[in-house]
């Protein structure tokens, strides 16, 4: 018998159908709490810009103008009553009301990069005897859906200095994100024109029909994980245009403005309209050791320009309030004014901000004392921020995973939500 | 110094040295391993009225084999030899061949190596020493010495302590790793809440195990050392606690304590050895440091290996190539040996450890008898209608991702022609071909993630397949000394079909496969060099070729 | 000519408070009027024996102030971050004029050798002259682009007056220099020095450098900027000091010098009014001075000095320095003691 080409591209499709059906009942051990099953209904997005290598809080969100250690910049107000933030900030302080929250009392300890930064990731200190996944995976596993078509955590990282690709520890590199460093365009994701795009499905669908067999009576999430991969590979070909900010408008990536930071929130925004549930916009390198304030006038205007850009562009999408849009990195720096007018590393008293998805906008938690040295009322660790967030897209933080016999919460233990930047 | 308290596990079980922890009689040593693993094993399936899976094919027995103890999978022509060969003893020969083989060397120092120094996996002088001892066939004990305690002076052995070297810079990672790697206990375990089964594990446990390397640094000239005195102090972080600071103990995992001899020193001389310890860490040319009459990491050895106290370091080891073969430890997790995780078979776990002692533990041996076992030897397939019965059990053979390397080397072997490989009845010219596969393998090797606990794969992985060059360029190219130029020549689809399957799965298709690629081959029949490029890719990203079944 | 580098003697370290970003002279005397970091001018007599600085009261700058000059003994006039410029009563200690300057952060002023026009330049990339009598704006001009080519905001850091008040040089971050007829503001030169100005396009994807300071030679012909080499890792100010002096209205760069001694940024240059040495200085994590023979380019002498230095000031003669910068204040001698040594026949001429 000869199988005609569409006879046996029909064929293979059934035995597709039957494959996923039988993989989706063996990730059953990957069962959801209901919680985060209807975070899941709701579609609840992460965009992280990962403010790599420690933006000053001072010239950002927790200004100290005409303290010793305030620096030449001013405070200016913000849309939210009596919250001001820095001068190089001017189109976020127009949106602080509406859109986002700050937390200027973070206390995490360590200011040091390598630490710093997995401490900032993963939402705990390093633990020999453990590999904990970062914020990207763990979301991508609580938002994300097991056979989506786009990929569930995209990492993006252009420049070289303290380049992090994140990682999924525990969870496994099912979470592991796609990693953008070199190009913005994901590593395989085109087909090769020696191959036509028939023989491309074709192909998948004959690996399918033979993987069928041997997968039916065999027990083992590593192998459902290595059919689900394949049963995603003609989705994820299908997002290549998501990466691609040529397919917007003129007007909108005026709007985003011409910084590759600013594409890449675009790149960020189309992602999560197509239901990639985090997103990672590394914006390196902040560590201004010499020259802070000329170094920050540069990437606060970045900031300031592409993040207002991104959440316009969420809020006129309706998506803003499903989408939580975050800016950290591995901590501040100094309050001291070194000699060469720099800032050094520092993780005692610092800021974080959140806006959109369950946040309340304008809302300004904790305080640092007035040179700014020490969290003077509300002192929280990178587990509470941790905490915070999760609740913020309605995942629960106190939900444990189990690696072995030990329970792990996705939030740090003893790590508690700060209440009052949630809705 | 000052410790949070992480522990809180306790090992009480190991605490009492009994033989058996039943009570009853061991089976007697003279036993051949293998037949004491499957009484073992088919005692508790009866007691649990479970019936094992039949065993494997030999065909498949034979790729499962071949991937466990030679790292790859068999070439085309040993896949036929293997399942034409009427002798019944063939099975035992082919073990004793392969663990006398390169092939073994290679493979079971990459195991060593990732088992060891999991986040450097190249480093080459440390590969370099688990070759030689795999090589030597070192025993674990004398490897444990090489790793912990080093002989600068030693060429082959100077290497091991890169174990320690490379951790040198942490307290915790030193003391950590050794707990878990060599003695399977991870006592980072519940770090900030009371673990709701195993009791209490107390802090100087923890600080006592801290104190056997707390003197340990690595010199500027990377040589390790140790300073003469220096004492780990630590204070409970309990509320209620009225005890204060403590000064730890030299104190092993069993509650065995060694007493430091008193030296007494001046201030000028503690002085004077800080300066000269200084000088060696942070200068060339500091003249290497002189070696202390006492050291924590020698006697940590020496009381870890001595017999009283032996159980954590032999049962370790068992239960970590019992979980390499079987893809599930006797105690699972493996890092978790203590009274509140009780081992799936005591009887035998203890009777394995009496055998690894008594036979200067020696794990070829260990491994040869846990592959002639029929326990191991198992279908991975459960027909048997109902729910896959529990995997302590070890009815049915456990599917295993493979490691990058198996992945790696297997993919060169399986994309060639299958008349490249040298002929079966010259083993001597398959040692240079095997050395190259393994250095040809790296690219390869360096896409693929490690399995772990819970292994996924990344669709990274499936993207890279489906859509890169290289693999097209490398592994589908249509060439003579290839698999694609190879069944090109092939006069039928009949015999394309044939000889994939045999190359690349090692067994011969069943009808329904033949069909189905016979029907593709024919529908794409166009382009036939496209057709089957695109079957064999089909079989080299299938699941038989990514697991080891 | 009574100076010589090579004498080069600290004979004052006075400890401040706060940075002192700019500093200005009384005649004839060792009082100093700087401004600083605490958004104050102070004043300080460094001959004093026991020096104390004195701030300046009343409602004055918001931020850093960065300039001062004094058109008269009494009067000075101070730049800042916060867009203003303000007279000050020098006896009274006291404002007595605010203008809203310029839309952003202010970054050096000057004033003309005659003592009536002052010049400012800011972030808003303009250069304005200024009646220092009036605080009447005379005018304003730029040739300055508002964007470095990488899409950030630009700076103007640094603006000088020829000796004898004829021309004004502006100088920005991307390293571009205009040169303008002081009468009437049209430009009469550019130079170019891209080498003060480093884009990191991929370690760390943001700038650092810029033109930061200017000098014209006593014969106008020559213009030394300053700031500081390429610099690969742009966390620090890790690079050379650099100078580049030119015959600008040949458009020539007659000398790029990178300092084999000091890393640092180029903060003040200062030439020698008998042309014999060109002065530069500023710093890094500390600071340095330097002395180049303008002609060669040779180094003639060099040292450390305690702190970063942000501004200088020189005597009538020449050869004593006044510098202010981190937390601190230094006075430098370099007195001929001796018949200085036979000028060399070509530097005679100049």
């Amino acid at each position: 018998m000869t199988l005609s080409r569409r006879g046996f591209l029909n064929v293979a499709a059934i035995g597709a159908a039957g494959t996923f059906a039988a993989d989706m009942t063996r990730f059953d051990m990957l069962r959801h709490s209901a919680w985060a099953d209807e975070a899941k209904k709701q579609g609840k997005r992460v965009i992280l810009l990962w403010l790599a290598g420690g933006a000053s809080q001072l010239e950002t969100f927790d200004p100290k103008p005409g303290r010793p250690t305030g620096g030449p910049y001013r405070a200016i107000p913000t849309s939210a009553t009596g919250v001001h933030i820095s001068e190089l900030l001017p189109k976020m302080a127009a949106r602080i009301q509406q859109t986002t929250a700050i937390v200027r009392s973070l206390n995490t300890k360590n200011a040091d990069h390598g630490g710093g930064a997995t401490i900032m990731e993963t939402g705990r200190i390093k633990d020999p005897g453990i590999e904990y996944p970062d914020l990207g995976a763990v979301c991508a596993k609580e938002l994300g859906r097991l056979d989506s078509a786009v990929p569930d955590y995209v990492s993006m990282y252009t420049s070289t200095e303290g380049r992090r690709k994140g990682g999924s520890g525990f969870l496994g590199s099912r979470y592991a994100p796609m990693f953008l460093s070199e190009s913005m365009q994901p590593e395989n994701i085109r087909r090769l024109e020696s191959i036509s795009d028939l023989d491309h499905q074709d192909r998948l669908a004959l690996r399918e029909l033979l993987a069928k067999k041997f997968t039916q009576n065999r027990n083992s999430d590593s192998l459902g994980s290595h059919t689900q991969a394949y049963q995603r590979v003609r989705g994820l070909m299908a997002s290549e245009k998501l990466f691609d900010i040529e397919q917007e408008p003129a007007e909108m990536r005026a709007k985003y403005g011409p910084t590759q930071f600013g594409q890449q929130c675009l790149i960020a925004r189309r992602l999560v309209e197509a239901g990639v549930p985090f997103v990672k916009v590394a914006r390196a390198w902040w560590d201004s050791h010499g020259e802070n304030f000329e170094t920050h006038r540069e990437l606060c205007a970045d900031l300031d320009h592409s993040m207002s850009a991104l959440l316009d562009d969420l809020k006129d999408r309706g998506l803003l309030e499903h989408t939580l849009v975050l800016t950290f990195g591995e901590f501040g720096r100094t309050p001291g004014i070194n000699a060469s007018l720099g800032r050094d590393h520092f993780a005692a008293a610092w800021s974080a901000t959140l806006s959109g998805c369950g946040v309340r906008g304008g809302a300004c938690f904790g305080k640092t004392d007035e040179d700014g040295h020490k969290v003077a009322d509300g002192e929280v660790g990178a587990g509470d921020l941790f905490a915070t967030i999760l609740s913020a897209l309605g995942i629960d933080p106190l939900k444990e995973y189990h690696v072995g016999a030990r329970p792990v919460p996705l939030s740090d233990f003893g790590s508690k939500p700060i209440k009052d930047v949630l809705i | 110094m000052r410790w949070i308290l992480r522990i809180h596990l306790a090992a009480l079980w190991l605490l009492s040295t009994v033989i058996s922890a039943s009570g009853a009689e061991l089976p007697s040593a003279d036993l051949p391993i293998e037949q004491v693993i499957d009484q073992f094993t088919q005692q508790r399936l009866d007691a649990e009225k479970v019936s094992a899976a039949p065993q494997a094919g030999e065909a498949n027995l034979l790729r499962r084999l071949m991937l466990d103890v030679a790292g790859r999978i068999p070439t085309s022509a040993e896949a036929t030899a293997y399942v034409a060969n009427p002798s019944a003893a063939k099975r035992v020969e082919l073990v004793d061949r392969l663990l006398a083989s390169p092939d073994f060397v290679w493979h079971q120092r990459n195991e060593l190596d990732r088992m060891l120094l999991p986040n450097k996996p190249n480093d080459g002088d440390f590969r370099k020493y688990l070759l030689w001892a795999v090589k030597e066939n070192r025993s674990w004990e004398a490897m444990f010495r090489d790793m912990l305690i080093g002989d600068e002076a030693d060429e082959n052995r100077k290497p091991a302590t890169t174990f320690i070297k490379s951790r040198a810079r942490d307290l915790d990672d030193m003391l950590n790793d050794t707990a878990i790697l060599f003695f399977g206990v991870n006592v980072t375990c519940a770090k900030c809440h009371d673990h709701p089964l195993t009791p209490e594990w107390k802090q100087h446990h923890y600080f006592g195990m801290a104190s056997f390397f707390s003197r340990t640094y690595v010199t500027k000239k990377n040589l390790l050392a140790e300073r003469p005195f220096g004492e780990v102090k630590f204070k409970s972080k309990r509320k209620d606690d009225t005890k204060g600071e403590q000064t730890a103990k030299f104190e092993f995992l069993t509650g065995a304590i060694i007493d430091e001899p008193v030296v007494e020193r001046s201030a000028d001389d503690m002085k004077k050895i800080e300066e000269t310890i200084k000088a060696a860490m942070q200068k060339d040319d500091a003249p290497p440091p002189e070696k202390p009459s006492f050291s924590p990491r020698e006697k940590l050895v020496e009381i870890a290996l001595r017999s009283e106290d032996n159980r954590f370091f032999a049962r370790n080891i068992i239960n970590r190539v019992w979980d390499r073969f079987f893809g599930r430890g006797l105690v699972h997790p493996v890092d978790q040996l203590h009274a509140a995780n009780a081992p799936s078979h005591p009887e035998l776990l203890d009777w394995l450890t009496r055998d690894l002692v008594a036979h200067g533990y020696d794990l070829k041996r260990l491994i040869r008898g846990i592959v002639l076992s029929q326990a191991y030897s198992r279908s991975s397939e459960w027909t048997a209608g109902s729910q896959p019965p529990d995997p302590a059990l070890f009815a049915v053979a456990k599917v295993k991702p493979l490691t990058p390397r198996q992945y790696a080397v297997s993919l060169l072997i399986a994309r060639q022609s299958p008349d490249q490989w040298p002929a079966l009845d010259k083993p001597e010219e398959w040692i240079a071909r095997r050395e190259q596969l393994e250095n040809g393998s790296n690219g390869y090797a360096s896409f693929f993630e490690m399995p772990g606990e819970n292994f996924q794969v990344a669709v990274d992985e499936a993207l890279l397949f489906s859509n890169s060059k290289r693999i097209e360029d490398e592994l589908l190219r249509d060439s003579k000394t290839e698999i694609v130029g190879y069944l090109k020549s092939l006069p039928d689809n009949a015999a394309v079909i044939e000889a994939a399957f045999q190359t690349i799965c090692s067994r011969p298709p069943r009808d329904d496969e033949r069909a189905a690629i016979d029907g593709y081959l024919q529908s794409h029949s166009t382009d036939r060099v496209a057709a089957i490029r695109q079957f064999v890719w089909a079989l080299l990203t299938g699941p038989e070729m990514r697991f080891s079944y | 000519m009574a100076s010589d580098p090579t004498k080069l003697n600290k004979t004052k370290d006075i400890g401040i408070p706060s940075i002192a970003m700019c500093v200005a002279r009384i005649p004839n005397s060792g009082r100093l009027i700087f401004g600083s970091s605490d958004f104050k001018l102070h004043e300080i007599d460094v001959f004093a024996e026991k020096p104390q600085s004195t701030a300046f009261g009343g409602e004055g700058h918001q931020s850093y102030v960065t300039g001062v000059v004094l058109p008269t003994p009494n009067v000075a006039v101070s730049s800042s971050y916060d867009g203003q410029l303000i007279w000050w009563d020098v006896e009274k200690r006291e404002p007595t004029r605010k203008v809203k300057a310029h839309e952003l952060w202010m970054r050096r002023l000057v004033i003309s050798p005659d003592g009536k026009t002052i010049a400012s330049v800011a972030d808003d990339m303009q250069c304005k002259l200024w009646n220092a009598e009036t605080g009447e704006m005379l005018r304003q001009f730029s040739d300055h682009k508002a964007m470095t080519p990488h899409d950030f905001p630009s700076m103007l850091h640094a603006v000088a007056f020829s000796a004898d008040g004829k021309f004004i040089a502006t100088g920005d971050k991307v390293g571009h220099v205009a040169i303008w007829e002081a009468t009437s503001g049209s430009k009469v030169g550019t130079v170019e020095a891209p080498g003060l100005y480093t884009w990191d396009p991929k370690q760390r994807r943001h700038s650092i450098g810029g033109i930061r300071a200017l000098a014209f030679s006593p014969d106008n012909k020559l213009l030394a900027v300053g700031g500081i080499g390429q610099i690969g890792n742009i966390d620090h100010l890790d690079a050379p000091a650099r100078v580049e002096i030119f015959d600008w209205q040949k458009g020539e760069r007659k000398h790029e010098l990178n300092n084999d001694k000091f890393k640092a940024l180029v903060e003040d240059l200062a030439f020698d009014p008998a042309s014999q040495w060109l002065l530069s200085s500023g710093g890094a994590g500390d600071g340095f001075v330097t002395f180049v023979s303008p002609e060669t380019g040779k180094v003639i002498h060099q040292d450390k000095l305690p702190m970063h230095v942000h501004q200088l000031a020189l005597n009538e003669a020449s050869d004593t320095l006044f510098a202010v910068g981190h937390h601190k204040i230094v006075v430098c001698e370099f007195k001929a003691t001796d018949p200085p040594p036979a000028a060399p026949a070509e530097a005679a001429k100049s």
